[in-house]
């Protein structure tokens, strides 16, 4: 058996991620002891009517969320423990709360930092109503194999080697929540383990005391022996020694205090616990404690390191005077199940992939594109081109290539407000729409008839170098199998008004001297096409794609240049408009040409 | 519980309805001109000057004149501020009148496990201590306010009588009321006088101490919480505590000058049993210290750079337990980060490292700190199969397991 909580002990956790937190850990706990989850609700009033989910073995357990302690035994009658998880302010009223449902026997309160006087008034409501108030600060609650109240016991390592899925002869009390561990370690090392481990917290006044407890260890025939960690200032250890004093006692007792070390400090000096403090008078020294435990009959090592050598010899006592026997070896704690990760790592599993990718790996420290470090890129000195052709095509480019594409970029980033792109960028900007919503409206433009041509041009322009066809073969077979040859033709500019943009980036790439076919036949088409109509000119998509094929980008990239350049304009109209304070626009009347029928009368619906 | 300087705790105490002496506090002794013209009292009275500092033996150290008048008081104050005192600059000064009167008594009121205390006596000043058993208390339940009845036996208990009687039940009673409502943890009036010019029951020192915890419930609570080991914080110690209220869990930083050994543990039980280690060992304590509660590793690496610039120091002891959910690898790279540091600064010539830990990443946690043997540090490094203190054993005496 153990004390204050089972297998059968249902909690109420109250407070919201630090009280999740901790409900997982049980979980482990209870995985480990194979055991059912004991935690039936949350109270958590933003979280109310919510679940939480929590990884228990290899299930996923749903914890419903509710407003109130009442709403949740309401719910959960079986319910009869409550932990505390709520910030100082609000613990005090949380926890009455608690102590007020006539289900719960138990509340045991892990927030740090409350007020004194809270901690006094909620001790002497428990008190009044008979029932037991742990803490504050308390690390929790941990009977072995049976309940773990809390995050007490650490990581799932450490419960199996504390050996905490069965039950052994130590009870365990102490103010500090490292100390708990530390001890249920040393038990385990040096004798059979624990029954149960209490942590009482380091505040001043804390809620039910050492003597409350060894009461109750004292009437639990499985508990042999009582490990007891206490501090100097306060008189609770002085409280446990008349408790072991009063009359004889079945249970050990074996005590430690801290706080020699005040002697030769400071007075006054505060130590890590509210608690840890002698009075003014140097009331509850821990020289003070000690003498009172010894006298007392408890054993009382002479220093925290002569704990283990005391809990063997106590241990081997109680072995041989027949009170305990040895351990059975059959419950073997089970392990955690390995999340797919961990599995994959240890080369446990094989998942077969879903899905390939080729050009980035993330698996690492950083993102390696095409296998090179982003952050080892930019030291290098390379720009967003090169990461462009790392990505794009899984090439680094050459100076040459990185200049050309820098060009197309540059050229290609906006062309004023009133293209589609743009135009539908800024009236959704002016209809209050957030940026990425408004930016992907204009991107829905690029299309056929507005920078979308790209990919298309590239595909029959190195379709014609391909099959060595002459500019007439290859008008010939647009004519006829395909229809007008993207990229060739504007709205607006011609031969006698020419885009300059198209002129700077041809003259730009002839200059470097890299061999340019595609290009070359694209102005050969041209050269033709403008003899039957001025403005049936190599556009902008033309000549980006003609000269991104002669860089030896896929065809299926091509369209990315446009979109990628265009981009930058989108997201410019759409700051714009956003910083001007832009009202909703709307088309005036006289723009849209109205050619519905007049207004008549609606006939009446056929029965 | 936070002790609360002279100043304000008088704030306090006559917010609640007690007479004080008028007082004023000041950082300039030019401020007392412009103040002397604002307060009749300042002109018209015998003054006393104290350093409004955390200093314990003022008396004895010089800190505390008596029986000035006004100019002798700008220079009294004059002198003191800015004096180095024990290491710290004063750098605040109270001036408070003298308050005529003739007997002196004792009135305190505590905080207690199950509600409170108050105690009483007829003696003042310094007899209290010599005459400790003639000190007369009654306990008050939580919940509970002392009757008048009971004051006044209280009252007659402790030796007073006639006319005093009645003022003394008003006074306790207001010192009881000034406990509970303010979070109060100790309050002592020593000396309670009876002042000679309004028969009035005046409180002409205080010790205030209240509950730091409660500071979100008292938005008037203007003051910063004094040391209260007899000298204020140094500039270190109050670097420490600033991140201490800015993070989750917690740091914690105390400086013992002339120490050997330097503790950098975690825990607060923990940390208490390394201390005792080291002084049963025949060590000297440079510093106590601790974190716990899973502090960030900033945190914890601006504590290590404190404890590493600890003057004269042989020793660091990184002990700990065998943690809950502090993460062992993630605060032992705070502390790696601090050690490196120190060590590029030429602090850890001459200085040996002892770790000993267990917890959450234990193993990634410990190998990192192994590892630090191979950049030139003294470092010892053992496991949860080491007892907690053993190292303490180790260090000192200098000897291996």
């Amino acid at each position: 058996m153990s004390i204050l909580t089972t297998k059968n002990t249902r909690v109420v956790i109250q407070g919201g991620p630090a009280g999740e937190s901790a409900a997982r850990r049980m979980a482990e706990f209870c995985h480990l002891s194979r055991i059912p989850f004991n935690v039936a609700a949350f109270v958590f009033p933003p979280g109310a009517g919510k679940t939480v989910e929590i990884q228990c073995g290899s299930e996923l357990i749903s914890v419903p969320t509710y407003k109130t302690v009442a709403e949740a035994t309401d719910a959960h009658p079986e319910i009869d423990t409550s932990l505390v998880y709520i910030g100082p302010s609000r613990a005090y009223a949380g926890t009455m709360e608690a102590l007020s449902s006539p289900n719960i026997k138990l509340v045991s309160m892990i927030t740090e930092g409350i007020p004194e006087r809270d901690a006094k008034k909620l001790r002497i409501e428990s008190e009044r109503r008979g029932k037991t108030f742990n803490g504050p600060s308390s690390i929790g609650i941990l009977s072995a194999g049976e309940a773990r109240l809390g995050v007490i016991g650490g990581s799932y390592d450490n419960l199996v080697l504390c050996k905490l899925h069965r039950q052994g002869s130590f009870g365990v009390i102490t103010k500090s929540g490292g100390l708990s561990n530390e001890i249920m370690w040393i038990c385990s090392q040096f004798a059979d383990g624990i029954t149960t481990a209490i942590g009482i917290g380091g505040d001043t006044y804390p809620g039910s005391d050492f003597s409350t407890y060894l009461e109750m260890f004292e009437n639990d025939p499985q508990t042999k022996a009582v490990v007891m960690v206490g501090e100097m200032g306060g008189d609770l250890e002085e409280g446990a020694a008349a408790w072991y004093a009063a009359k004889k006692r079945r249970i050990k007792l074996i005590g430690v205090v801290s706080g020699y070390c005040q002697e030769e400090l400071p007075k006054g000096m505060k130590f890590g616990h509210a608690g840890a403090k002698e009075g003014r008078h140097g009331e509850g020294s821990a020289r003070a404690k000690s003498e009172a435990l010894q006298a007392a009959g408890a054993i009382v090592p002479a220093t925290f390191g002569g704990l283990g050598p005391a809990i063997k010899a106590a241990y081997e006592d109680i072995l041989a005077s027949g009170e305990a026997k040895a351990p059975a070896t059959s419950a073997e704690p089970q392990n955690l199940p390995k999340t797919i990760d961990e599995a994959v790592k240890d080369g446990d599993v094989f998942a077969e992939p879903l899905l390939k990718s080729s050009i980035c790996d993330d698996r690492g420290e950083e993102p390696l594109y095409s296998g090179y470090a982003a952050s080892e890129l930019i030291d290098k000195g390379y720009q967003i081109p090169h990461v462009i052709g790392l990505l794009w095509d899984k090439r680094l480019l050459s100076p040459v290539e990185a200049e050309i594409v820098k060009r197309i970029v540059i050229l290609s980033a906006d062309h004023g407000p009133c293209v589609s792109g743009a135009l539908v960028t800024i009236i959704a900007a002016c209809a209050g729409i957030n940026m990425a919503q408004a930016v992907a409206a204009g991107m829905i433009m690029i299309g056929p008839r507005f920078g979308g041509a790209v990919t298309g041009a590239g595909q029959w322009f190195s379709y014609a170098v391909k099959n060595k066809m002459d500019v007439d073969e290859f008008l010939a077979y647009m004519k006829k199998n395909v229809g007008p040859v993207p990229g060739i033709g504007h709205r607006v500019k011609s031969l006698r008004n020419p885009d300059k943009r198209v002129k700077s980036l041809v003259s730009y790439v002839k200059s470097t001297g890299i061999p340019t076919p595609h290009l070359d036949f694209a102005l050969q088409v041209e050269a033709r096409t403008t003899v039957k109509k001025d403005t049936l000119i190599l556009n902008v998509d033309g000549t980006m794609a003609a000269i991104l094929v002669d860089l030896g980008f896929p065809v299926d990239a091509l369209n990315g240049f446009f979109i990628l350049s265009r981009t930058i304009g989108m997201i410019g109209h759409w700051i714009d408009q956003k910083q001007q304070g832009s009202r909703l626009v709307r088309l005036f009347k006289y723009l849209a040409n109205y050619v519905s029928p007049k207004k008549r009368e609606v006939p009446p619906l056929d029965s | 519980m936070a002790k609360v300087l002279e100043g304000p705790g008088m704030g306090l105490v006559s917010k609640w309805g007690m007479a004080v002496p008028h007082y004023v506090v000041i950082t300039e002794a030019e401020q007392l001109g412009s103040l002397a013209q604002a307060n009749a009292w300042l002109r018209e009275s015998k003054l006393v000057v104290k350093a409004h500092e955390a200093i314990g033996s003022r008396m004895k150290l010089g800190l505390v004149k008596v029986g000035l008048n006004l100019d002798e008081a700008r220079a009294a104050a004059k002198e003191m501020l800015g004096k180095a005192v024990a290491e710290v600059t004063i750098s605040q000064v109270i001036i408070s009148e003298m308050v005529k009167h003739e007997a002196e008594f004792y009135i305190a009121a505590q905080s207690t496990r199950d509600g409170a205390e108050l105690l009483l006596t007829n003696m003042g000043g310094i007899e209290v201590e010599e005459n400790w058993e003639k000190v007369k208390k009654i306990a008050i339940t939580l919940g509970d306010t002392p009757s008048s009845d009971q004051l006044t036996q209280l009252a007659k208990d402790a030796g007073f009588e006639g006319a005093l009687v009645p003022k003394v039940v008003d006074f306790a009673s207001k010192l009881f009321q000034c406990l509970e409502q303010e979070d109060g943890t100790y309050l002592e009036i020593n000396p309670l006088v009876l002042r000679k010019s309004t028969g009035e029951l005046t409180a002409l020192d205080a010790v205030t101490m209240v509950d730091a915890d409660a500071r979100f419930r008292h938005p008037d609570w203007n003051f910063s919480f004094a040391s209260e080991f007899g000298r204020p914080y140094s500039d270190n110690e109050k670097a420490i505590l600033e991140i201490d209220t800015q993070v989750k869990g917690s740091v914690k930083f105390i400086e013992i000058p002339g120490g050997d050994t330097a503790l950098l543990p975690a825990g607060g039980g923990a940390s208490v049993y390394y201390s005792d280690a080291v002084l049963a060992m025949g060590g000297t304590l440079a510093n106590y210290s601790e974190y716990s509660g899973d502090p960030p590793d900033w945190a914890v690496e601006a504590l290590t750079e404190k404890v590493c610039s600890l003057k004269g120091i042989k020793r660091i002891i990184v002990g700990g337990a065998i943690a809950n959910f502090t993460n062992v690898k993630k605060t032992f790279s705070g502390i790696i980060k601090g050690f490196r540091k120190a060590k590029a600064d030429g602090k850890m010539e001459g200085v040996s490292i002892w770790v000993r830990r267990g917890g959450p990443f234990e193993k990634e946690g410990l190998a990192a700190m192994k590892e630090l043997e191979n950049e030139g540090f003294d470092i010892h490094v053992y496991d949860r199969y080491t007892p907690l203190t053993d190292i303490v054993d180790y260090a000192i005496k200098g000897v291996e397991a």
